[in-house]
């Protein structure tokens, strides 16, 4: 039962690094409805930013979260502004295309730049542990999911209590409407863009706290976020939450008990997206219906 | 539809002769150069008669992995022959892409391309963590025709030739006209009378057993594959940026894009061992926004008599210019 209780604790803590992630994508593909295939790239370069914000200056990762944020935001801007703009009418498939050709890009100008060498940092974050009656939990993955959890209630009250977030809110649900009450549409794009980076890019700080920094690792990300929004149902930002809870508890159970689980545990997000589509395609009445 | 015009005819004739008679004159190393460009324009048409139909794969590696695997095991596990071990890939790869199409091409095109690219991902762990496929280590065979480079072009030729039909008798039949119907705009497809998920289904299959097949032929000519490199994302990436670059909705796009990158590839992979495909992500991200037509779109443009400097503007202006044909 201690067993069971440590996998259940693990998962948790790891879903808070998968909520902050996803949180991000929701936002982007809710209010730009273009699927970014660039997002785990975001939060590798998050990653790499607070590795080598410690390496140089000896910042802590903590530090490294407001650092960031706006280096990310300035990029989301700068990708939005002179690639995704031109593409808001284009397509679907021309807008995948293109945000596909960024992240291949950004992922392997990484691997130019930084090699495929895993880089981590040696933070003491990473030697403390807590722990209370029998489960451990380090003290690393205990902070990203608290941090993860205030970072996302700052995001909910940006949401429903700033202007901002309100016409945020408005364009997501109908572009047209939002532009008839005098909602500059173009402009909640570009935040939005900009917004989405900046979080995964915390995200990402936060991951080399406790893993590590490496090119490949955004497109892992960018799959189980995108497992996650389909999850919530696209938009739905509290239903990120239970789907970055049920998906990062399962990965954690199954490593436990499935015998090699670790290896395993990387493709319980594809059942999740397939059980997902096959209800999302079907729906359930119709097969008790049958 | 652009009508054929004839000096297309006389490239396509010479194309066939130099073809027929590459091994003749090319030392092996052109050789196989060749058989490297040829595999690359097998993966690029075939991923271009998917996209015909709207949808985006990012299986394609997926599939050349499954189909190196499947003839691996067939010979190594059944002591197959090399042509049963083809069809095995073929009828592998068919299947799998008829289990994954029925689930995911119901939906939305963006539900495909991630379903898709998370089927590659996921074989790859299965063939990692799977006993009988060697894990990590990876499978080895003995090289096809006793090493014969030369009999090994013939086979890649003619699986290139057999692509190359099966693509144009798509464009001109009445499926072409169902996939043109459908990516224009699905419901108009449906109330025209097309059914939409078969046609899909029947396109993303029949896409789906050519880079099976170039699996399995891939296998046989190196002798040795490992997982990482087997269902390597950079499989897809080539295969549809090459396509994209040529001109999608083609026969001949994917091909002269093939031929043109290939080539920059071999040369670039001498200068940056790791990370070339960054020259991929650049050239799609590029190609999407300024000619998203691709080559041939600005070949017919330049031919048709307009201005190159309209062509830019009008797709940095974002227009539907991908839909045109």
């Amino acid at each position: 039962m201690e067993v069971f209780f440590q996998a259940l604790v693990n998962g948790i803590l790891r879903s808070g690094l998968y909520a902050l992630t996803s949180v991000g994508l929701a936002l982007s593909v809710g209010v730009l409805r273009i699927v970014n295939f660039a997002h785990g790239e975001f939060l590798m370069l998050g990653a790499y930013l607070g590795v080598f914000m410690f390496i140089l200056f000896g910042l802590d990762p903590l530090l490294s979260l407001p650092v960031a944020a706006a280096a990310l935001f300035a990029l989301g801007l700068l990708i939005y502004r002179y690639s995704i703009k031109f593409v808001l009418e284009a397509p679907e498939l021309n807008q995948m295309l293109l945000t596909f050709g960024i992240s291949v890009f950004i992922q392997n100008l990484a691997l130019i730049l930084w090699t495929g060498d895993p880089r981590a940092i040696s933070s003491f974050y990473r030697s403390l542990t807590l722990e209370l009656g029998g489960i451990n939990a380090g003290m690393g993955r205990f902070l990203t999911f608290v941090i993860a959890f205030l970072i996302i209630t700052a995001l909910y009250l940006v949401l429903t209590r700033t202007r901002a977030g309100k016409a945020m809110r408005a364009v997501s649900q109908s572009r047209e409407g939002a532009g008839l009450v005098g909602i500059k549409v173009e402009k909640i794009y570009l935040y939005t863009f900009g917004l989405s980076a900046a979080l995964a890019g915390m995200a990402g700080v936060m991951l080399s706290m406790v893993l590590y920094a490496q090119p490949a690792v955004g497109l892992e990300f960018t799959l189980k976020a995108f497992c996650i929004v389909v999850m919530a149902g696209l938009g739905n930002i509290g239903g990120v939450i239970w789907a970055s809870l049920l998906l990062g508890v399962t990965e954690s159970i199954v490593g436990t008990y499935v015998p090699q689980g670790t290896g395993w545990s990387d493709g319980v997000f594809f059942i999740l997206i397939l059980a997902v589509l096959i209800y999302r395609s079907r729906g359930v009445g119709q097969w008790f219906a049958q | 539809m652009v009508r054929p015009v004839k000096p297309v005819l006389i490239l396509g004739m010479l194309a066939a002769v130099f073809l027929a008679l590459a091994p003749l004159a090319a030392d092996p190393y052109l050789l196989h150069i060749i058989i490297l460009i040829l595999m690359s324009a097998v993966m690029a048409l075939s991923w271009d008669l998917l996209v015909r139909t709207g949808q985006l794969s990012l299986a394609h590696a997926g599939f050349f992995g499954l189909g190196a695997y499947a003839s691996a095991l067939t010979v190594n596990l059944l002591g197959a022959g090399w042509w049963v071990s083809f069809l095995s890939a073929a009828l592998v790869g068919g299947m799998a892409a008829l289990g994954l199409g029925i689930i995911v091409l119901r939906l939305h095109g963006m539900y495909f391309a991630i379903a898709t690219l998370a089927f590659t991902e996921v074989l790859r762990t299965f063939i990692l963590q799977a006993q009988f496929t060697g894990g990590a280590v990876g499978v080895t065979l003995p090289a096809i025709f006793g090493g014969s480079r030369v009999a090994a072009y013939y086979l890649v030729l003619v699986v290139f030739i057999l692509c190359l039909l099966v693509s144009v008798f798509l464009q001109k039949s009445r499926w072409g006209l169902a996939f043109q119907a459908i990516r224009a705009r699905q419901a108009v497809a449906e109330v025209l009378g097309v059914n939409t998920v078969k046609t899909k289904l029947a396109a993303f299959v029949v896409s789906s057993i050519f880079p099976s097949l170039m699996g399995a032929f891939y296998i046989h000519y190196v002798t040795y594959i490992i997982p990482y490199e087997a269902f390597s994302l950079n499989i897809s990436v080539s295969a549809l940026v090459m396509s994209v670059f040529g001109g999608i909705y083609s026969t001949a796009g994917p091909i002269i894009g093939a031929v043109v990158l290939k080539i920059l590839e071999e040369y670039l992979k001498s200068a940056i061992v790791y990370g070339y495909t960054v020259i991929y992500g650049l050239i799609l991200a590029l190609v999407i926004l300024f000619m998203p037509n691709g080559l041939l779109g600005v070949m017919r443009r330049v031919a048709g008599g307009g201005r190159v400097g309209q062509i830019f503007r009008r797709a940095y202006g974002g227009k539907r210019t991908g839909d045109q044909d």
